[in-house]
């Protein structure tokens, strides 16, 4: 009999047909009864003080039922941490960036609701505004917030071992600036949110998001409402990767709206708010020195990292350190020193996002390419002499349970015939690498954990009820095969509530890809816990003991003897005629040091377990236009364990698009001062179908001793290795390291025109 | 705004008929959101960039987001709540479904419908040409891989 009868297949997702039909409800498509369309009125400029707001001619405007400025909220400062309160939602004092919101209105139509924005005057003093980080930083610049002199938001410092000794001892050591501007999260979903108060006052809501309860908690702060009157209900969510973590403004006006107007709100985000309005990923200028021994090993590297944070803090404390830790993690450096530092400008504001930062990744694995040039080493051993092992401890002392790094790359290379094309291919032919490393799950405070119950129905079905939310990356089927596998159901026998606070108990949230980790051991658990109750009950009618028996099938029976069987159906029937109901319950809370914080103490165990991932990729450069054809991608990652090795491969393809071909060829949002010029896929280029190269998956299992089955996280360590790979193709296809990202065609040709007039010189 | 009239719209949507009044402004993707309900067509960019609101009008896929629903009466209109039949999901829903090509499934309506009518027009399309196909539609989580495969499958079928 094989093993598992759900878990480890490549079984088709629970929750795609409703989606191919068009009937699964994104929050755009909800219709309430009386519904209202709320629009919100923005800054036009990145520095202002509002000196005056008149609604009175947006009042008396027919069809417009509410119009909401700051006085009609409580005022509240809002932020992750307690440090960094510092937004409010609709803001008293002054404008921070074109595109905050000023106020906002709910009417009948959307047309009456644009008509009524326009007849809001807003008198705005204007002042001097910042828009890079240098700028931001120089001796009298404009300051943005009274809490954050000179600008500086966030400053992460990490010191382990000696540094300077380091670089003392080392064999070669060299220093490299790399830098990248803006990217953007082009979620299909434009954001959109719906909101209603019932007869009881409670709070109905829905929204695209991360974590149902990291939506619920601010809102009832900034709301004034007790948290069980919050309900954040579940909703198709066209996308996340990092950005719809957070409150967002829309959420708080939306529910003010709807208690103004006394009747539900929708508001929905034209392309244009969705990147200017939500969240942005940061631009940076990383600075890294490395040193290294004779045989290419890191002895001692040095990194300054400078990000533009945006107006406001954001996750700005977690997306600080990220970039940072994860390559710590990837990458074995016993003497490291990192200040990273989150600086504030007149712009957007910035959260974290899928790949943390281009230039950080691109920095770190490009020097090794660069010394290990000079040292006659190539990136591949560069890569396998300084990866990280099973049993490591990192620097800011993290335990590593479990490392496939070696194992990715070492297959990785296999599979893209890394020994036989590097350095052996035609000219404006080339093959790069890159390697990451992620976590699943920080720690979060008291809501680090997840906890899921399952509810047994009479004809043997269950319904689990759990916290979880999926993004789209396949979380509710991941849910669902697990209860199915572990209770010896099939997937249709498994109901699923999950992402609603009303009824679902607290969960972390589809955030630092810790959903199966710690969201699918509390499912797990809880299973368990249901399985145990239902085996005494056989387990007595057949006079064996509990250990003896097996679920399959939607039956229990005695392993050793599978004639020996009852339906689950029955066992439920039985359980309820001995007056006993059956439900189970599981708790999953990581194994993390919870001590550790951010600023003030950045060292401990981050993550119970951490994945890895390699990524190769192989291009062809035409030297006369500049354009960079990707011949061929190769992706692993160290997944612990497959649940279901389809939903990974599409994880690994859509972070090769992402990461890769998106992240290093194409995608940055362009600018004027503060405004951006390329908010919508007409500017921003996002990959298509015709660009996308033929993707390799390679699934590598190192089964983690806590996760569900072995099972760590599903991809992001590809979608965080596909840039280096990309760059370090290009650049071995052109002969020049590049240092600015994205990698576009008018900086190859000017990369290829310098080094003919190099060559013509030396 | 005020000006404006509203005009009596006759359309002929998944071979129902449906009898409207609405600006004359209106694009066909705002009445067959707003007015008819069917919500499976998409708004991402509402400029005619990524296909989210791709529905056929005579078997061709259009961009509902810049037609204006004045413009397509007499035509027949095809919307993904049109494609399943009763339970049952069109052969291309199903491939789309058993070759995980949806995650978020934002894009996939348009996806579906652009394959369908690739499919209509070219039964054994190559690589290249599903490719080129699908590629005024935009997905943000697949990266197209397991997309391609869906509809090659049904190539392959067709052989």
């Amino acid at each position: 009999m094989e093993k598992f009868s759900y878990i480890g297949k490549g079984m088709k997702r629970i929750d795609t047909a409703c989606k191919a039909t068009g009937e699964a409800l994104f929050a755009a498509d909800l219709a309430l009864p009386r519904m209202l369309v709320g629009k919100v009125l923005r800054s036009p400029h990145a520095h202002a003080r509002i000196v005056a707001i008149d609604t009175a001619k947006a009042e008396k405007l027919p069809g417009v039922k509410a119009v909401l400025t700051a006085k009609d909220t409580f005022g509240d400062k809002w932020g992750v941490f307690k440090y960094t309160q510092d937004q409010q939602f609709l803001p008293t004092e002054k404008v921070r960036y074109v595109g905050e919101e000023v106020a906002a209105v709910a009417a009948v139509d959307e047309d009456t609701a644009l008509e009524a924005l326009s007849l809001i005057d807003v008198t705005y003093e204007v002042l001097p505004a910042v828009y890079t980080i240098e700028d931001a930083l120089a001796p009298g610049a404009p300051q943005l917030h009274d809490v954050y002199p000179n600008n500086l938001n966030i400053h992460v410092f990490i010191n382990v071992g000696d540094v300077e000794k380091g670089f003392t001892h080392s064999h070669l050591v060299r220093e490299d600036t790399f830098s990248a501007p803006e990217d953007s999260y082009f979620q299909g979903e434009p954001y959109a949110v719906a909101a209603q108060f019932d007869h009881a006052g409670n709070l109905e809501i829905w929204m695209p998001n991360a974590g149902p309860h990291l939506k619920a908690k601010p809102l009832s702060n900034v709301l004034k409402m007790p948290l069980n009157k919050v309900r954040v209900r579940k909703i198709t969510i066209g996308g996340a990767f990092g950005g719809r973590s957070e409150i967002s403004p829309a959420d708080v006006i939306c529910a003010f709206l709807a208690k103004k107007a006394q009747r539900p709100v929708k508001i929905v985000y034209s392309r244009e708010e969705n990147t200017v309005c939500t969240r942005q990923a940061h631009s940076m200028i990383a600075k890294i020195k490395t040193g290294v021994d004779k045989e290419g090993r890191v002895v001692a590297r040095d990194i300054t990292c400078h990000m533009d944070g945006g107006a406001y803090s954001s996750t700005g404390p977690i997306a600080t350190s990220v970039p940072f830790l994860c390559m710590e993690q990837a990458y074995r450096m016993e003497n490291v020193r990192y200040n990273g530092y989150r600086v504030l400008t007149n712009k957007p504001i910035r959260g974290m996002f899928r790949t943390h930062g281009r230039a950080f990744a691109c920095g770190v694995d490009i020097q090794l390419d660069m010394i290990g040039e000079a040292l006659g080493i190539d990136p591949l051993t560069m890569r396998l002499r300084n990866a990280r092992q099973t049993g490591d401890t990192t620097p800011t002392k993290s335990y590593v349970a479990s490392c496939g790094l070696t194992e990715t790359i070492e297959k990785t290379g296999k599979k893209s015939r890394w020994a036989e094309k590097f350095g052996r291919l035609p000219p404006y032919h080339g093959i790069g690498i890159g390697c990451n490393s992620v976590q699943t799950g920080f720690p979060m405070g008291i809501r680090g954990g997840s906890q899921a119950f399952i509810k047994l129905n009479e004809d043997g079905g269950v319904t689990v009820i759990t916290g979880i939310v999926d993004n789209g990356q396949g979380n509710d089927h991941m849910i669902v095969q697990i209860a199915a596998e572990e209770l010896g159901l099939t997937p249709d026998d498994v109901q699923l509530i999950n992402a609603d606070t009303e009824v679902t108990p607290s969960d972390p949230g589809s955030y630092s890809m810790c959903e199966t980790f710690i969201g699918g051991n509390a499912v797990l658990l809880a299973a368990q816990d249901v399985k145990k109750k239902l085996f005494r009950i056989v387990a007595d009618e057949f006079g064996v003991s509990a250990e003896q028996l097996s679920a399959k099938n939607r039956k229990i029976f005695v392993t050793k003897d599978p004639q020996q069987e009852m339906s689950i159906a029955k066992a439920v029937r039985m359980a309820l005629t001995r007056n006993e109901s059956i439900s189970g319950e599981g708790s999953y809370w990581p194994k993390v040091d919870w001590r550790r914080e951010w600023v003030k103490n950045p060292s401990g165990q981050l993550s119970e377990t951490f994945s890895f991932g390699t990524v190769i990729c192989e291009v062809k450069v035409d030297p006369e236009t500049g354009q960079v054809e990707v011949l061929e991608v190769t992706a692993s990652q160290d997944v612990g364990y497959a649940l279901n090795p389809k939903v990974i491969e599409g994880q690994f393809e859509g972070g090769v698009a992402m990461g890769g071909q998106g992240g290093m060829l194409t995608e940055y949002l362009q600018w004027y001062e503060g405004r951006v010029l390329t908010p919508t896929q007409l500017g921003y280029l996002v990959p298509l179908a015709i660009d996308m190269p033929t993707i390799n998956n390679i699934i590598v299992e190192t089964i983690d001793p806590k996760g569900p089955y072995g099972a760590k996280e599903a991809g992001m360590s590809v979608a965080m290795s596909a840039a280096q790979a990309y760059c370090g193709a290009i650049s071995n296809a052109v002969g020049v390291y590049f240092h600015e990202y994205p990698i576009t065609p008018d900086k190859i040709l000017k990369a290829i025109e310098e080094k003919k007039k190099q060559e013509r010189k030396g | 705004m005020n000006e404006m009239k509203k005009t009596a719209i006759t359309l002929s949507v998944n071979n129902e008929t449906y009898d409207i009044v609405a600006f004359p402004n209106r694009t066909l993707l705002e009445v067959l959101r707003d007015d008819l309900h069917l919500t499976g067509t998409k708004e991402s960019c509402g400029e005619g960039v990524c296909g989210s609101c791709t529905v056929l009008i005579d078997g061709t896929p259009v961009r509902s987001c810049l037609t204006l629903a004045v413009a397509v009466q007499g035509k027949e209109i095809t919307t993904i709540e049109g494609l399943s039949m009763g339970e049952k999901l069109h052969p291309v829903q199903e491939a789309f479904v058993n070759h995980h090509a949806i995650q978020c499934g934002f894009c996939s309506p348009g996806m579906i419908l652009t394959s369908y009518a690739l499919l209509a027009e070219n039964p054994n399309p190559t690589e290249k040409e599903i490719r080129r196909a699908i590629s005024g539609n935009v997905c943000r989580c697949t990266g197209y891989a397991k997309i391609v495969e869906a509809v090659k499958s049904l190539a392959e079928e067709g052989k």
